[in-house]
């Protein structure tokens, strides 16, 4: 058990360093990152001017900025923000409980719909009903999260709603046929036939068989709904994480990034290797 | 019965003027687009924190904004002496920060040092700087300063416009006020709340305290479309500098909620770039270089169906780089470019290029082509360029059109010099022409079509700087404006930016707001928010 946490935490290890350097060279090398748009300013003098261009000199070298960066995040100093010109640890730590009550309220709600609908249309097993409800999920997948953040905005609507609406339409599906599936097995078929209550089959025998599954796709949706935050809550005025995301995109705000890049991989990281460890668990037990 | 009559009518009257007094106030709301970078006052440089040194500053002597004529403030009068060296302020006295610290001369020293470290690099303490050398305070007394600057500077007075006196003993430091309301509550990303400053000095004409407002509220909104939406629903209470598609769709909606207050300070053009060094063909540069060329393209541009399509008719013809919104500085004896294409032929004749079946080609036979680089981000900009490119289309020329997203074009612009012309508008917070002192002299990091020049180089570019150094250094009125009146003949028979329009200053206004009288300075909707209130329920319901 020790071996395969070890395992997991230096994988998730090894990749965050990578995602680091990836999105901070990524962002160094982006159109624009020279630039302020503070030296426009007709008032300032020439040697200000000149000032705020040296204060990027630090980050010309991508892995002088990165070796150095990696060096003060291990003594928890992740640097100043540019855009918001406040140290990053503060920013986050304000902003990263805002997320993960937004999307860990959508996940629930997304995962609540998707189970509900899902079960109902297994058990129910009426033509026009699958229909409506698989039309009404790859509808809502069809719509960019950005456009639905909007629609939200305009119908005054909390986001964790359209967080929830955007993992239903992602899981929705996938958890019908996997369900369905369960139900085609032979041991639950033949206990439909010996008239066993569709209650205690739904409970006793296909959730325990596909609750491993089930789990992996919680996993999925977690990064799922992490990567709808950002638009959502920078459209719907959320000051989460996903907004100062997308603030940072705009600033070429290196440090923010690269933290943030940090943020979203372990999150998601940890939500897979989670959903892994329960599937194995349940796998095990099946056997 | 009739003392009865009039004891009953003196109560009535009584009851009214409660009433009346106790129907000012309200919370005031609006939205800012981003986090403020900063709350000291010496250090702003970004809207959000101008916005908030506006309502938390208590300044010396303010600009007011509609008048555009210098008030005294925390200093009941001032001197400037020493050839534009020396101001000397005379403070009311008996005056204390929002946290009850006193007002004394002891923290407008602290502030002038604060904004003078020569670390600081803001546009309000650069546009103290001249010469080398310390800036001195001398304590004449509890209520009398004297400050002595190293070097003359231009307007003197009027820069204090934009400095908030800081507390040198308060514990609070910036967060201590003298200004009308003081900040109570942040929530990073999400809004800024202020409170009416109680300690406030002024009262107005009918000898009431001090802001009628009870708070203001900044909601951080990014999105325009959504703030409009939020206007509609009566969450906000005004919005300011508005452009004109979103004027418009107020405008259908409530017809007295939207203000045009004509044109501002502000300017949209467009220029060719001019560095030596820049990764452009030499044979373009050398059209770039030509008076002639860039007259001809001023010519051939349609200012008027800029102003009608682009903008809805909610602008003027730019003429040059000060708008005839500012009074004193604009030089009236110039007159809008008319549109003339033939005259632009002529013009392109002397320098033989030639007119060839519909195209344009230069003195070798090349095809007049070039690419305008603009922002992405600005639609009225992309549309300016879109009509450039067709009305240039009509003398033979033709123009590609390039949008960037902001920051690419800036370090185009400023950095790499790659590219060919582009169009950008210039945001003027200040009349001041020694606010455009980069813009204008050869050496300038802004100097648009040709930053950073070792000396300068063309003649009149020599001239510019001369007069720009003179007008800096004079404490003349009178001299200064005949520098800077040069200095705009030059750019206009020179053309090195070729002015497109100046923007009016739109704005929308709530109907329960009372006293907005939007102007064309910033901030327009709100220069004189001490005075402004929110009609009571009762005053709504027209009871």
């Amino acid at each position: 058990m020790a071996r395969i946490a070890l395992r997991h935490f230096v994988r998730i290890l090894v990749t965050v360093v990578i995602g680091g350097i990836f999105a901070a060279t990524l962002v160094r090398y982006a159109p624009g990152f020279e630039s302020d748009e503070q030296a426009l300013d007709s008032r300032l003098s020439n040697e200000s001017v000149q000032a705020l261009r040296n204060a990027r000199a630090g980050e010309r070298d991508v892995f002088a900025f990165y070796k150095s960066f990696l060096v003060s995040a291990a003594h928890g100093d992740f640097g100043t923000s540019r855009t918001l010109n406040r140290p990053v640890r503060e920013l986050v730590s304000e902003r990263l409980p805002v997320t993960m009550r937004l999307i860990g309220t959508g996940l629930l709600l997304g995962w609540a719909l998707a189970l509900l609908f899902a079960v109902s249309a297994v058990m129910v097993r009426f033509a026009p009903y699958d229909v409506l409800t698989t039309a009404v999920s790859g509808l809502i997948l069809c719509v960019p999260s950005a456009v639905l953040g909007l629609i939200f905005v305009f119908a005054n609507a909390p986001a964790s709603l359209a967080i929830g609406l955007i993992v239903f339409s992602h899981v929705f599906r996938y958890w019908r046929n996997l369900l369905d599936k369960s139900y085609m097995m032979p041991h639950i078929v033949m206990a439909r036939a010996k008239g066993l209550s569709p209650a205690r089959i739904l409970v006793f025998h296909v959730l325990p068989v596909s609750a491993g599954q089930l789990l992996a796709v919680c996993g999925i949706s977690v990064s799922i709904a992490l990567g709808a935050a950002i638009p959502v809550e920078a459209l719907c005025g959320v000051p989460g994480i996903g907004q100062l995301a997308w603030q940072a995109a705009l600033g070429r705000d290196l440090s923010l990034l690269v933290t943030l890049t940090f943020i979203v991989t372990i999150v998601t990281l940890l939500a897979n290797t989670a959903s892994e460890i329960f599937g194995q668990a349940f796998r095990v037990q099946e056997a | 019965m009739k003392r009865a009559l009039r004891l009953l009518s003196c109560a009535a009257l009584v009851f009214v003027l409660v009433l009346s007094a106790f129907a000012q106030g309200g919370e005031l709301r609006f939205c800012i687009k981003s986090d403020p970078k900063t709350f000291n006052p010496v250090a702003v440089a970004d809207d959000a924190s101008e916005t908030v040194r506006y309502l938390t500053g208590g300044v010396l002597v303010r600009v007011n904004r509609q008048t555009q004529q210098l008030e005294p403030e925390l200093a009941t009068s001032w001197k400037i002496t020493n050839a534009g060296k020396t101001i000397t302020f005379t403070l009311r006295p008996n005056q204390y920060f929002s946290d009850g610290t006193p007002f004394t001369a002891e923290d407008v020293a602290f502030t002038v040092k604060q904004l003078t470290n020569p670390n600081l690099h803001s546009p309000t303490g650069d546009a103290f700087r001249s010469g080398t050398g310390d800036v001195t305070s001398k304590i004449l007394s509890g209520n009398k300063i004297s400050i002595t600057f190293p070097g003359a500077i231009a307007g003197l007075d009027r820069l204090f416009d934009q400095v908030a006196i800081m507390s040198a003993r308060s514990p609070k430091k910036e967060r201590a006020v003298l200004g009308p309301f003081f900040l109570a509550d942040h929530k990073p990303g999400s809004y800024l709340y202020f409170r009416k400053n109680n300690n406030y000095w002024k009262k107005d004409a009918q000898g009431r305290k001090l802001p009628l407002l009870d708070a203001v509220r900044l909601d951080i909104q990014p999105n325009r479309e959504i703030e409009v939406m939020r206007f509609r629903r009566g969450e906000i209470d005004l919005i300011n500098s508005l452009d004109s598609d979103f004027y418009a769709k107020l405008q259908q909606g409530s017809e007295a909620q939207v203000r045009d207050a004509g044109a501002s300070l502000d300017s949209e053009q467009l220029w060719f770039n001019q560095v030596p060094g820049a990764p452009i063909a030499d044979y373009k540069k050398a059209w770039f270089k030509s008076q002639n060329f860039r007259r001809a393209v001023a010519l051939s541009i349609n200012r008027a169906d800029l102003v009608r399509i682009v903008f809805g008719g909610h602008a003027q013809a730019a003429i040059g780089p000060t708008s005839p919104a500012n009074k004193f500085w604009f030089n009236t004896k110039l007159k809008a470019l008319p549109y003339d294409t033939q005259l632009a032929l002529n013009l392109l004749k002397q320098d033989g290029f030639q007119l060839q079946g519909g195209t344009l080609k230069d003195a070798q036979g090349r095809t007049v082509e070039f690419s305008i680089v603009t922002n992405s981000s600005s639609k009225p900009r992309e549309r300016m360029a879109t009509m450039i490119q067709q009305d240039l289309s009509r003398i033979g020329i033709k123009v590609n059109v390039v949008t960037l997203d902001f920051p690419s074009m800036i370090e185009r612009i400023t950095a790499k010099f790659n590219y060919e012309a582009a169009i950008l508008g210039f945001i003027n917070t200040e009349m001041d022409p020694n606010s455009q002192m980069t813009v204008w002299l050869s050496s300038g990091e802004n100097h648009a079509w040709n930053p950073n020049q070792k000396s300068p180089a063309t003649a009149w570019e020599a001239e510019m700087d001369k007069l720009m150094q003179a007008q800096t250094q004079s404490p003349d009125p009178k001299k200064r404006k005949a520098a800077w009146d040069r200095v705009q003949e030059i750019v206009y028979e020179q053309q090195p930016m070729i002015y497109l329009v100046n923007k009016n200053a739109l704005s929308a206004v709530s109907s329960n707001l009372v006293n907005a009288a939007p102007v064309v300075l910033r901030p327009q909707t709100y220069w004189n928010i001490d005075r402004l209130y929110l009609k009571s329920d009762a005053d709504r319901s027209g009871k």
